[in-house]
Formats: C-alpha cells, sequence, structure tokens
C-alpha cells in the first residue's frame, strides 16, 4: 500500500454549511434518514462576549487499525489496494458487527440496499472517475482538502507538516485519518 | 444553528417519515401524476442555479435516470466551482413528490386546500376573462402583479404593462431595499463590496456564513484567510460570521445605527478622513460633518451597549486600513423604520475612508458598455434587448400616492403597500393580484392582514413550484417548471469587468409544466397582446440578445459562464495599469496613475451626496443623516429578530425534501437568565406573542444570544395544508411582525417586541 488518502477538515474555515451532507448524499445514494457524512455545529461553549462553536465532521475516519474490519465475519468490510477502507456489499450478510464495532459510530444500516454503509472517500462513486470526492468539491469555503498524504507535494502532506491538527479519539488506538484544523475564537487562522 | 445530534446523525433529522398522508392526494402533483426517471444530458450541463436569489453558475449532470448531481461551474473565478447545501439539493426539489405539475383550479374557499387539475388552456382562457372584466369593471391598475426578481419579473411585468397596470412588486422592499434606495440616493448606482481583497471588515450582522452568497461568503472567507484581515461583526446573536470574527459585540437590536454614525464622528473628529477624496468626490460634507458632530462614541456607547472606547479604537483601525476596508453595508440585521438612515450612515463611512473602486472598498459594475469606452475598444459584447416596447401605463401607482416613496416604486416598489390600499382604496382599490414565485405571506409582515387581502380579491393567480404558504390562497395555480427544467435568457453577471451566463435546462420536463416566460407569453396572447410577443421561443430570444452572433451564444452555452476583459478597479492604479497595458486603446491614466478623474456619479450634484436634497424634498428633515430614536419594543417585551440559515432559502424551500430532512424546525433562541426566570427548559414548548399575532414553538437555551432578545430562523411554520413537511413546524417569523413601513426606502420592519412564556 503506496498510498495514504486522508481528509482535512479545517473547522477554522467549516461554516456548517451542510453543502458536503447535501453533496455527499447525492453522488453516493444515501437515503433519507442515515447520512454518510455530517458537520456537527455544537455549542456556544465560553462565556459571551467570548464564545466559540465547535464545527465537528462526522463521519468514516478511515481508521488505519479498523474495528469494523476486524469485526466482520464474511471480509465484507474491506480494505482497498489504495488503503480506503470500503465495503463489499456482495458479501455483506447485515450482521451490524461492524455498526456495534465502529470506534467512531459512524457506520449505519442502509434502509434501501440492506447492507452497512459508510464514507468511502467516495472510492467507487466519484474517485472512480479521477475525481476529488463529493464533499471536497462543493465546499463553498475550501474547508476540505483530500489527497496522498504519502506524497509529499501533496497539499494534504503540506497541511499536516505545517499546520496545528489535531485527530478525534487518538487514545483508543484506530489511527485515523481525518486530521482537523482547529477552529478557534478570534478570527480566521491562515 | 443547524442543530444535529447523534440520535439525529443515525436517524435523519426527522422529515422523511413525515411525507404524509396529503401527498398521495394532492391534486396535480408528482405523486398524483406519476413520473418518469430523470431523462437529460449524460454529460454535465452549465447553467445557473436557482435555490436563492444568488443565482450561482453551476454544472448539473444526470446520474444513471435517478438523480442529479450539481457541483458549481468552475469557469467563475469567485464562485470556485461550489455550491451550497440547497444548491446542490436542486434534484430533491425537482423530484419531490409533492411539487404540483398540473394547473390548478380552486374549487372550495380561498386557502381551504381544495383544488382540481385543469388543462393550460383552461386556465388561460378563465383568467384572462376574469382580467378583460375586472379592467372593463375597475381598471386595470386595479390589478397588482408582484413576482421574484431575476428571471420571473420581466415577462410578468411585460404583462402587467401590456395589460395596463403600473403596480408591479418585486421582493425589493422586503429585505434586501434600503441598501439600494441609499446607494442610488447616495452614489447614483448600485455598488458592490469587494470583500476578497478587504483588509479590514465591520459587519453590521450581514450573515454571509449562513445566508451564503456564494461569491460574497467566498469573498470574506478569502479575505480572513489570505489577507488576514480584521473582521469586526456587531450582531446581538452569536452567528456564525459572529464566531469567525475577530471582534464581536452583542450590540442592542436596532442601535447598529448609533455605532455606524459614532464611526462618522470619529473619522471626522479625529481628522481621520479622506479630505482628498471628500473635496474631490463629496457633496454636501459640511452638513453631514455638522450633524456627525453630536453623535460621540459616548453618545452611542449608552444606546448600544458597546464602549466608547471600542468604537473609537475601532474607527482608527478602519481608517489605518483605508482605502482596503469597508464597512459591509448589507443585508438582514435588525431591521427598524431607520433603515435608510443606517445604510446611509454606512455608506458615508466608507465614503470617509475613501474606498470607493478602491481594493477591499466598493465599487460599481462596469457592464459592457461602460468597459468597453474605458477600452477604447469592443472588448465585450453587450447584450441587446430584444423585443417590443411596450407603452407604460398611465394610472398612478399605489406606492407613490405617498410620494416618499418615489425613489423605491421605480426600484421595485413597495411590496407592503398592497395592503395599505386594500385596507383605504386609496389612490383607487385594488382588486386582483397576479403572482410569480413569490411568497409574502413568509417574507412580508402580518400575515393575518395578507390573508385578509387575498381572502378579498376578486381574482388571485399564483405561478410557482409548490402550493406555497401564499398560493395556497390563489384561484389558480399555474405550475413553472423548476430551473432544472428549463432555458433562459442570458443574464448580465459583470462585476469589475463584463460577464454573462445562462440557464439551461438539463432534463426534460416532469409532468405538465411551463417555464415562467412561456406562461406569461401565452396569457398574454390569450389577453390580445400578440404584439407585444414577436418571439417564438427562448432560443430566438437569446440569438436576438446576442445580436445574431452565434459563435457567441454558442460559447456562452457551452461554458456556461463567459467574462471578458480583466478586473477593473478605477482608483486602483495597478488595476488601471494592467489595464491600460491589456488594450492598447484604452483611455490613458491620469497623473496619479488612476481613472479618477472619470469618475462620475449620476447624482444632482454629480458628487457622493452625503447630504440630498432630492430626499430633503419628498419629506423635510430627511435630505440629512440624522439619529432618529424609534421604539421597537415595550419595556415587559423582548426584542424579537430574524435571520437566515444556511439550508434554506427566505420562504421558498422549506418543503424540499432533502433541505427539510435537514432543517424542519426553527427553534427560538433565548438566554439562559430569559429562559430561567420563565422557568423556560432547552426543548420547552414557548408561545411568543406580539402585536401581530401569537406563535408556538420549541426553546433554544443559548448563550449565543442577547438576555433581552430572542431570534429564531425565518420561512418556517409555514400554515396552509399543502406544504406537509413544513406546515406547523416551528414558529412564523410573518406573523410575528407587524406591518410598518419604513420611511423614503419603503421597507418593511422585520424586529419588533414580543412577550415570552412558556406554553
Ligand atoms: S461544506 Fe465545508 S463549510 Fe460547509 S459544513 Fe461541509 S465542511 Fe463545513
Ligand atoms: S468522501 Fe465521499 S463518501 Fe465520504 S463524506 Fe465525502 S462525499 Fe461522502
Ligand atoms: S448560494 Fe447556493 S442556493 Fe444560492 S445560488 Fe448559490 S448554490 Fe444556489
Amino acid at each position: 500500500m503506496n498510498k495514504r488518502y486522508v481528509m482535512v477538515h479545517d473547522e477554522n474555515k467549516c461554516i456548517g454549511c451542510q453543502a458536503c451532507n447535501v453533496a455527499c448524499r447525492t453522488e453516493n445514494d444515501v437515503p433519507d434518514g442515515v447520512a454518510r457524512l455530517q458537520v456537527r455545529v455544537e455549542g456556544p461553549f465560553g462565556e459571551m462576549p467570548n464564545l466559540h462553536y465547535s464545527y465537528a465532521r462526522i463521519s468514516c475516519q478511515q481508521c488505519e487499525d479498523a474495528a469494523c474490519i476486524k469485526v466482520c465475519p464474511t471480509g465484507a468490510a474491506y480494505r482497498n489496494d489504495d488503503g480506503i477502507i470500503t465495503i463489499n456489499k456482495d458479501k455483506c450478510v447485515g450482521c451490524q458487527y461492524c455498526v456495534a464495532a465502529c470506534t467512531y459510530k459512524v457506520r449505519f444500516m442502509n434502509p434501501v440496499t440492506r447492507v452497512a454503509d459508510k464514507c468511502n472517500f467516495c472510492t467507487d462513486t466519484r474517485l472512480k472517475r479521477g475525481e476529488q470526492p463529493a464533499c471536497v468539491t462543493v465546499c463553498p469555503t475550501n474547508a476540505l482538502v483530500f489527497g496522498d498524504a504519502n506524497d509529499a507535494s501533496s497539499e494534504v502532506a503540506q497541511i499536516i507538516a505545517t499546520r496545528a491538527t489535531y485527530r478525534d479519539k487518538v487514545h483508543l488506538g484506530a489511527e485515523p485519518r481525518v486530521y482537523r484544523i482547529p477552529a478557534k475564537k478570534g478570527g480566521i487562522a491562515s | 444553528m443547524i442543530k444535529l445530534d447523534r440520535r439525529a446523525f443515525l436517524k435523519g433529522a426527522g422529515a422523511s417519515g413525515a411525507a404524509c398522508a396529503f401527498s398521495g392526494g394532492l391534486p396535480g402533483s408528482i405523486a398524483a401524476m406519476g413520473a418518469e426517471p430523470l431523462k437529460g444530458s449524460a454529460t454535465a450541463v452549465n447553467s445557473m442555479c436557482e435555490m436563492c436569489s444568488t443565482r450561482c453558475p453551476i454544472s448539473a449532470r444526470v446520474v444513471d435516470g435517478k438523480t442529479v448531481f450539481i457541483e458549481g461551474n468552475k469557469a467563475a473565478k469567485s464562485f470556485g466551482g461550489k455550491v451550497c447545501a440547497r444548491g446542490g439539493a436542486g434534484h430533491s426539489l425537482l423530484y419531490d413528490p409533492q411539487r404540483i405539475v398540473k394547473p390548478l383550479k380552486r374549487v372550495g374557499e380561498r386557502g381551504e386546500g381544495k383544488w382540481q387539475e385543469i388543462s393550460w388552456e383552461q386556465a388561460y382562457a378563465e383568467i384572462a376573462e376574469k382580467m378583460q372584466q375586472i379592467k372593463q369593471q375597475h381598471g386595470a391598475e386595479s390589478v397588482v402583479f408582484s413576482s421574484k426578481s431575476g428571471s420571473e419579473h420581466g415577462y410578468v411585468f411585460d404583462l402587467a404593462k401590456a395589460y395596463g397596470s403600473p403596480n408591479t412588486f418585486t421582493h425589493f422592499s422586503l429585505c434586501p431595499g434600503a441598501y439600494g434606495v441609499a446607494a442610488q440616493v447616495m452614489f447614483g448606482t448600485k455598488v458592490k463590496r469587494d470583500l476578497g481583497n478587504s483588509k479590514y471588515i465591520i459587519n453590521f450582522g450581514h450573515n454571509l456564513y449562513e445566508g451564503i452568497n456564494m461569491s460574497e461568503t467566498r469573498g470574506l472567507m478569502k479575505a480572513q484567510m489570505e489577507k488576514s484581515a480584521k473582521l469586526v461583526v456587531f450582531d446581538p446573536r452569536f452567528s456564525v460570521v459572529a464566531s469567525k470574527a475577530d471582534e464581536w459585540y452583542p450590540v442592542k437590536p436596532g442601535s447598529d445605527i448609533a455605532i455606524a454614525l459614532a464611526l462618522n464622528h470619529v473619522l471626522i473628529a479625529d481628522n481621520l478622513y479622506d479630505k482628498a477624496f471628500v473635496e474631490r468626490y463629496v457633496a454636501g460634507f459640511e452638513q453631514f460633518a455638522a450633524q456627525m458632530r453630536d453623535y460621540t462614541p459616548e453618545w452611542a456607547a449608552s444606546l448600544t451597549d458597546v464602549s466608547a472606547k471600542d468604537i473609537r479604537r475601532i474607527a482608527h483601525e478602519l481608517a489605518k486600513a483605508a482605502p482596503h476596508a469597508v464597512v459591509d453595508f448589507g443585508h438582514r440585521n435588525t431591521f427598524t423604520p431607520e433603515e435608510f438612515e443606517l445604510r446611509r450612515a454606512i455608506y458615508a463611512a466608507n465614503v470617509l475612508i475613501g474606498n470607493f473602486e478602491r481594493k477591499g472598498g466598493i465599487y460599481a459594475g462596469k457592464k459592457a458598455k461602460t468597459y468597453n469606452k474605458f477600452a477604447g475598444a469592443d472588448v465585450a459584447p453587450s447584450l441587446a434587448k430584444p423585443g417590443v416596447k411596450i407603452p407604460s401605463p398611465t394610472a398612478e401607482r399605489i406606492d407613490t400616492y405617498d410620494k416618499q416613496f418615489s425613489l423605491v416604486a421605480s426600484m421595485g416598489g413597495v411590496y407592503q403597500s398592497i395592503l395599505d390600499t386594500f385596507e383605504t382604496g386609496k389612490p383607487y382599490p385594488i382588486h386582483g393580484w397576479i403572482m410569480a414565485r413569490t411568497n409574502p405571506m413568509q417574507t412580508m409582515t402580518d400575515r393575518a392582514r395578507i390573508e385578509k387581502v387575498l381572502k378579498g380579491l376578486d381574482l388571485v393567480v399564483a405561478c410557482d413550484l409548490y402550493i406555497s404558504e401564499t398560493a395556497a390562497y390563489a384561484d389558480y395555480m399555474l405550475p413553472e417548471s423548476t430551473y432544472l427544467e428549463r432555458d433562459e435568457e442570458i443574464a448580465d453577471k459583470s462585476g469589475k469587468n463584463p460577464a454573462y451566463y445562462v440557464r439551461q435546462q438539463v432534463v426534460e420536463v416532469i409532468g405538465d409544466t411551463k417555464p415562467a416566460w412561456q406562461i406569461f407569453r401565452e396569457l398574454g396572447i390569450k389577453l390580445g397582446y400578440q404584439d407585444y410577443y414577436p418571439w417564438d421561443d427562448i432560443h430566438t430570444l437569446q440569438l436576438a440578445q446576442v445580436h445574431k452572433d452565434y459563435a457567441l451564444l454558442k460559447r456562452i452555452k457551452t461554458e456556461g459562464y463567459v467574462s471578458f476583459g480583466k478586473p477593473l478597479m478605477l482608483r486602483e492604479p495597478k488595476m488601471v495599469a494592467d489595464f491600460t497595458a491589456e488594450f492598447a486603446t484604452a483611455i490613458a491614466a491620469d497623473d496619479d496613475g488612476s481613472y479618477g478623474s472619470h469618475l462620475k456619479f449620476k447624482t444632482p450634484s454629480g458628487k457622493i451626496e452625503l447630504y440630498s436634497d432630492t430626499v430633503e424634498a419628498l419629506v423635510a428633515g430627511r435630505g440629512n443623516i440624522v439619529f432618529r430614536d424609534v421604539t421597537l419594543k415595550q419595556p415587559d417585551e423582548l426584542y424579537f429578530i430574524q435571520g437566515k440559515v444556511a439550508v434554506h432559502t427566505n420562504g421558498a424551500t422549506h418543503n424540499v425534501p432533502m433541505l427539510a430532512n435537514l432543517m424542519s424546525d426553527n427553534a427560538v433562541w433565548i438566554h439562559p437568565k430569559t429562559a430561567a426566570a420563565r422557568g423556560i427548559a432547552d426543548g420547552d414548548k414557548i408561545r411568543l406573542t406580539s402585536s401581530a399575532g401569537s406563535e408556538e414553538g420549541k426553546a433554544l437555551v443559548t448563550k449565543g444570544i442577547r438576555p433581552d432578545t430572542v431570534f429564531a430562523y425565518m420561512g418556517f411554520g409555514s400554515k396552509n395544508r399543502e406544504l406537509t413537511r413544513a406546515t406547523g413546524k416551528g414558529i412564523h417569523c410573518g406573523n410575528l411582525l407587524p406591518h410598518q413601513t419604513a420611511p423614503i426606502s419603503g421597507m418593511c420592519v422585520h424586529t419588533t417586541g414580543v412577550k415570552l412564556e412558556k406554553a
């Protein structure tokens, strides 16, 4: 595996507008009632006038050490050659072990296909056509950047090298591949 | 804030399950008619969004006959190839089972929800007959016409003219109008903001990160990211813009004007203003300066809850960043009866820092004619206005019955004057209302009064996509094709340089709908005005627009968005140098490297007017920019303010399935102290009561609002039965806001007092 696809979500630039959520639904045919992606705006935290919101991307974290793959009895949850974790619909028996095991609770049963579903970095839709993921394409403020972190010249590699980023719940050891640039009170930091 | 909790993530935010009993039976709907799989082009079609009024250039592609994937057209640089959630959800509107795709005739009482499918032929014939009857009995002027501005209003207003009614209205006075009127008075033209190049931005609640206007939203983010611009926000609510600001002041609702005036005071008193600019381009400075003398930061502090020290410092910082700085003059914050003065006070601060036609400041749009004059060559083609000149009706407009609104009358009219005229019968009674894609019951104030008007007219016709809150009271509902199903005229999108784009059909029409140009043309012909419609279809029109230049038309259609020349701001030496280098025939720059000597203002004085004789003549005492205290609420009430959310547009998108799923309710923002005093907990049912009406909703207890204020996103709480995903969900702002018209600007008022109690 020589590729290491990652997503950077700049929470500092994110405005919580859900354009990404809508684009993802459309491109990946995600039915009503479930979602591969949401950006959850929470808060405000702090005391007036020093308040702030958090803008959190809730989606598959593409763990390097993925619980969903480990528990899947049929091999339906698997990792592509390029490292992206996706689902083989034909092999999924709907046992929901992966839904229960997911460290980030972002797997769900697709009510239409009746198999497990989640963000797969648009691997079988946009990526296949050589395009950027749907959410990245539409994001009004360019808060999302996607690419191969193993390629030192890629934008994601440069962001990870130069910006203060964090990942969600790293203490759980899943090694997520969604990087976040924290939003903080006091304007946008470039 | 769009509240998405963990449960909602798994379940979806509700509304999908509620695709309800009604939808199967609603006559004329896709559900009733059935719909074929989508047929459309396999490759992407460049077009124009219509999910809000920004009209972003888009690129849309049909996927597997099932859906349409919409993204931005990358050729339009300032839009960056982006769409917002609304823009991305266009297919959800297109294919909504509740969308109306067959003409309907009302069979019950107005608003009762009983409809019958009819043919277009029958609809035209009956409407035309009724219109002729009204014209004979009461005169053509007794029928009013209203439309959302943009692609439809031309066709609707042409019909009005042909019929003989001067009474045409757009959304103007209900939201964006005041800064338009103020700009017209001061600069003689509309002005734009160059946010993307700004280094210092003062924002009075212009909620660009929620009420998304793609190119401006991106401009603001670009300024913050790339120019390290400082953003100062005055807003009673902790909006998303406030959350991204360097400084946020929870200003007292309606008092923004005091801050704007105090900024002007400091700029003059501390000698921070651009004297050379003022001397050269400004009229009325003396009167203005004399008036500003009393408006000290200390005076403003007592009204606004912002400290004098901060106001003074901000004025100094603004002046330091000048001219690459801007005081944002738009859009919705707390609308008070002093809207006109607020916008003028904001423009005045921009004038004082000399940011006109400077990077990061404000500027006038440059259409082909102006641009070519500077270039000394035909750099950009100009569009022709095809068609026949229809004589203007002679009757007086209902809104100029009060002369002070004569400025607004020519810009979009005082929409809510329909309510006054209906009641007073002055200057004459009205009998009919024909409207297209406008939803005053959500976007105007005093819903109850609008209902009364609609119930009392002889004829009400609505052209829309859904049976909107307002269309529910129509006699005839004419279903328009969605923007993904229709071609339109080429539109001018010129900014710093000329640009054009066009809306193009992406999918075959579903059901029996028609584009507005066709509907109003066919109705016009039925009425006997065929001479005014010498064209058969939109393609003939487009071709006439481009002076039969086939190649140009093809280019605009293929690329979707075509921009000509180089960006030009007349007082920006670097841009002028680039411009003159590019075009050998260009007018030579002045000694200072700018085109400053060519700056003319279409005002009576030919200068920017800080004092206006025109306005003084309309209402004595209003020529100068003056502070007037207004009572927005009673002592025992809270301020009620409203605003936009990123996933909905005014009164138009709340029934779109995908967007309703994201947000179907508008919980009322209440400060914890205010809530506690009334025993209200987060999520409790509450009741708001104002002088206009009473609404029941849910409490959102949050620190992000002043204790003396409550806030709700607008457009929710519809009351007619047909919008089943939106009806009865959340509070209806228009039912709380009283009908009141602001002087000169003709704006309706969006701020009022409410009593809050646990329901
Ligand atoms: S589209 Fe971009 S800005 Fe909007 S919510 Fe998604 S990540 Fe945030
Ligand atoms: S990468 Fe693709 S699947 Fe994942 S959230 Fe973005 S749009 Fe959805
Ligand atoms: S801002 Fe969104 S809804 Fe409005 S025109 Fe642009 S993409 Fe469409």
